[in-house]
């Protein structure tokens, strides 16, 4: 048995030893929001933030993630109320083929929650662990960087 | 609308203020990637799914003896195992050229064929049986060298032989022009294989209907041709299926090609055969092994000019290995060679451009289409070129660009000066001289690091030309409620070209772009619209999205006018409403005007449709005007160059484009940068090896492409605006052309940093050391 909390609701469920965290949110619990690239942790599209931080959830082992707090792109912001980072990214021209965003917000969130917004390079190299092949990677930043403006 | 209507109506919009064409407009689809929404294909599946994979062949080249399939039926959860003696129509799934079986018959032509298919209830039981399918191969003698391959003795890969074909341009005397020459200098280009590689895997999603019809949703560039090919393969009539495009995480050129049929084919089998929801996509080492690859090419050009740097003379000889089928080769092998000489006006070329087939992995069309690998030839040859005569090389670039008036390779006359504004502003922008300088002097200080600038420049032949009939179709129709709803199986897969359409339809009726809402491309409830390739869906496309505004405009107008009590040729429509031109106080809101159409019975659905001129030219001289207009652009590169490792950074790119007219400024952005970045990784690391046909970079830790951290530190980036003939309010083509200068520019940054053309890319650590140590200038700590 598994209990753990995605976007602030908790869910208990069994899950295989060798099941993934990313197998286990998206087609067990339905956030597809949640991508899948490699399932090797090269893509880096299955990235969400648990307890705070980003990690490839291909590599995490769904047991591994017991009592712990996942959120995924779904659970940042709504329509009516976009996270300042998702925000951004629509006004910066961010989103193009929009497979990687999802990943790509929540790295944004996180480096704006870590404070990082201030050193481009350092926003930088927060994305390092993302592929995005439309090459979104400055208007990422440059979303971060608005978004830090706003806050 | 007959031409003369639709040319009137563009000239009325462009006389005035743009309403919304031009301005800061987000993506009509930003939100629900951003909100992380389920709108790609597997994020759509029903419960219970079956899985289809394919039993591939690791041989290169071989018979097949015979298959096998006993123990993979016997095996559990396995439901269904499909040969091409199941296939109920027709084993046909090449995209453009019937020469590609979806199943191989008796013969596989490269690694990774598909012999037969696995259908089961899970992926594991998928996997398990395909490891017991047995097929018993007899090698044969295979050829990969495109050069080879066109020797007589050479294994014949298909039927008709291995040259698919020669296309040639001839113009003037190029034996004189060299003869009048005092420079005349002959170099030899290389490019290898790479992978368009879209993040998101190709999927396609099929089920059967209570009906008997097949629905197929898949991520792809093209429904049609997706649809096409899986009817005649599952031998049904045109309406038994139906295709859709989900969202698209990723096109690049592999997505308009072969690999989406063979997904969207697998699934629709599945699940015709089983009656059931079928699911087909490949792993990450499967899609880069099939998805057609960009070309390998290798280019010879001898190029003769006088001491001044007057160019006379050219002469390409252009080599594109095809894979064993079609596919594109035969339209890339076109537009690289129309393309050989760069954007210059050279008064005698010739040119033989040969596409071959050859035993490797499939290639076909990718991002650029040959351009990158033309421009790469022609524009280091031009450094070289600079550096044999004494010349800065943008000086010597300035005395032969095209200009209006200026006659390109195949004799077409350029009428526009977009090229010119672009190197202009490309210069000012970048501070070519004092940079230049600067870094000269940098380098003397002989320290472990050299730094370099250079510059490339493009022409762009627009859209399909001699590659298909270019034309397209755009739906409207207007709810109760005043919502424009946009229908066209023209498809979003990256460049935002679907928001470029939303801004034109907004702007013709003066509505906001967020009340132009975007259906998704369904061949059950559009027409074909010819593909979505060639950057060609705002030219081409925005034109047909124009057509069925003015068409709507047409039932609107006499409504308004009496309502307002005006002559239709006074109305206005701008910011919702319609008004009276010169008495805005006489208006009523557009949503207003569509509810009292509606109530009169008025049918608010239309269907825009553009198609541009056939292009002419003759096959034998390449003399003529294939192309409708050109886009042009021209692109700075300053590296820095590792004297110890190798690496190249890339520390700053300052890009120009003459887009003709900018319709969607922040999605031009967005794709200016990206292409950028994309032609960095072909400059510096992309390169698809294969071993006697057998890939050696398969997955993402094989094959590089650009992360966060390598991307340039900065884009600094403009458009100029030179209005093109066809295009919608003049743009130009944009979609692929920002991945056409980056191999170019940055392999003659680093030239000036190290004070050698290295001629074949990619800039890999290995390859720049080896001209390092040749140059005596590595570094020794």
């Amino acid at each position: 048995m598994v209990s753990l909390k995605v976007n602030g609701k908790p869910y208990t469920l069994e899950v295989a030893e060798n099941e993934t965290l990313v197998e286990v949110l998206r087609y067990r619990l339905g956030f597809m929001g949640v991508k899948e690239g490699c399932g090797e942790g090269d893509c880096g599209l299955c990235i969400v933030l648990m307890n705070g931080r980003p990690v490839h959830s291909c590599l995490v082992l769904a047991w591994r993630a017991d009592g712990a707090e996942i959120v995924t792109a779904e659970g940042i912001g709504t329509e009516s109320s976009l996270h300042p980072v998702q925000r951004a990214f629509i006004d910066e021209g961010a989103v193009q083929c929009g497979f990687c965003i999802p990943a790509a917000v929540l790295i944004g969130k996180w480096a704006l929650d870590k404070g990082l917004a201030k050193d481009r390079e350092k926003i930088r190299w927060a994305y390092r662990g993302l592929l995005c092949r439309c090459g979104s990677y400055i208007r990422f930043e440059e979303s971060v960087v608005r978004a830090a403006e706003g806050e | 609308m007959d031409e003369e209507t639709i040319r009137r109506f563009e000239e009325i919009l462009k006389a005035r203020e743009f309403y919304v064409v031009g301005k800061k407009v987000a993506r009509v689809d930003a939100l629900d990637a951003v909100l992380g929404r389920p709108i790609y294909t597997t994020d759509l599946l029903s419960d219970r799914v079956l899985y289809v994979r394919a039993v591939r062949s690791p041989h290169p080249h071989a018979l097949i003896r015979s298959i096998d399939s006993s123990a993979t039926r016997a095996m559990r959860g396995v439901v269904d195992v499909i040969t091409h003696r199941e296939i109920p129509g027709v084993n046909d799934a090449g995209s453009l050229t019937s020469d590609r079986p979806l199943l191989a018959v008796d013969r596989v032509r490269h690694y990774g064929e598909a012999v037969a298919l696995v259908v089961g209830e899970d992926e594991v039981a998928v996997d398990e049986g395909i490891a017991a399918f047995r097929v018993e191969y007899e090698p044969l003698p295979a050829v990969f060298d495109p050069v080879e391959a066109l020797r007589p003795d050479a294994p014949r890969i298909q039927e008709q032989g291995n040259l698919i074909n020669h296309v040639k341009i001839r113009k003037g005397n190029v034996e004189e022009g060299f003869a009048s020459s005092d420079v005349v200098i002959k170099n030899e280009f290389r490019t290898p294989f790479m992978n368009g590689l879209p993040m998101e895997i190709e999927v396609a999603y099929a089920y059967p209907e209570p009906d008997g019809t097949v629905t197929c949703i898949a991520s792809m560039q093209n429904p049609f041709d997706v649809h096409n090919k899986v009817l005649k393969v599952l031998g049904l009539p045109p309406e038994k299926v139906r295709v859709i495009q989900a969202a698209t995480g990723g096109g690049f050129g592999p997505k308009s090609d072969e690999s989406p049929i063979d997904v969207a084919a697998y699934a629709a089998l599945a699940a015709y055969r089983n009656r059931r929801p079928a699911l087909a996509t490949f792993t990450r080492e499967e899609a880069m092994a099939v998805q057609t690859k960009r070309h390998s090419f290798r280019i010879v050009n001898e190029t003769g000019a006088t001491s001044d740097g007057k160019l006379l003379a050219w002469r390409s000889t252009l080599y594109l290995t095809n894979g064993p089928y079609y596919s594109k080769g035969h339209l890339v092998i076109q537009r690289a060679t129309f393309h050989c000489t760069g954007p210059y006006e050279v008064p005698n070329v010739w040119a033989d451009g040969y596409a071959v087939l050859t035993n490797n992995t499939l290639a076909g069309s990718t991002r650029g289409f040959g351009a990158p690998e033309a421009h790469f030839a022609a524009e280091v040859q031009m450094d070289i070129l600079a550096e044999k005569l004494g010349m800065d090389p943008l000086e010597l670039r300035m005395k032969n660009v095209l200009r209006p008036g200026s006659l390109t390779a195949t004799s077409q006359r350029i009428d526009d000066n977009g090229l010119v504004m672009c190197v202009e502003a490309t210069a000012r922008l970048s501070r070519w001289k004092e940079r230049r300088q600067e870094y000269e002097r940098f380098n003397r200080l002989n320290g472990r690091y050299r730094r370099g600038i250079g510059i490339a420049l493009l022409y762009h032949g627009n859209t399909l030309g001699p590659e298909g009939d270019d034309f397209a179709v755009v739906h409207l129709s207007v709810d109760p409620s005043g919502k424009v709803e946009l229908q066209t199986g023209l498809t979003e897969y990256g460049t935002g070209a679907l928001t470029s359409l939303a801004i034109l339809v907004a702007e013709a009726l003066g509505i906001d772009v967020k009340d132009v809402e975007i259906l998704r491309p369904d061949t059950r409830a559009v027409r074909n619209p010819g593909p979505t390739v060639a950057s060609r869906t705002t030219v081409i496309g925005g034109r047909a999205a124009l057509d069925a505004a003015a068409k709507l405009r047409a039932v609107l107008d006499p409504l308004a006018a009496k309502i307002l009590g005006c002559k239709q040729e006074e109305l206005v429509y701008s910011d919702g409403r319609v008004m009276v031109a010169g008495d805005p106080t006489r208006s009523i809101p557009f949503r207003e005007l569509v509810r009292r159409a509606i109530e009169t019975g008025l049918d608010l659905r239309v269907e825009g449709y553009y198609k541009a001129p056939d292009t002419r030219w003759d096959k034998e001289t390449g003399q003529g005007a294939p192309y409708n207009q050109y886009t042009f652009g021209a692109l700075v590169s300053e590296v820095e160059v590792d004297l110890l490792t190798g690496m190249v950074r890339v520390l700053r790119m300052t890009a120009v484009y003459d887009v003709g007219k900018a319709i969607n400024p922040l999605g031009l952005k967005a794709v200016i940068e990206g292409g950028s970045i994309m032609g960095m990784g072909h400059a510096l690391f992309e390169e698809f090896i294969l071993e006697n046909g057998v890939p050696v970079t398969l997955g993402l830790q094989g094959y590089s492409i650009p992360a966060s951290t390598e991307a340039p530190l900065e884009i600094v980036q403009q458009v100029v605006e030179s209005e093109g003939k066809i295009g919608a309010l003049g743009a130009k083509a944009m979609g692929e052309i920002p991945v056409v200068l980056p191999m170019a520019s940055i392999t003659n940054a680093v030239a000036h940093a190290i004070g050698y053309h290295i001629r074949e890319t990619p800039l890999k650590p290995s390859r720049v050391l080896e001209a390092l140590e040749e140059l005596g200038i590595a570094y020794r700590p």
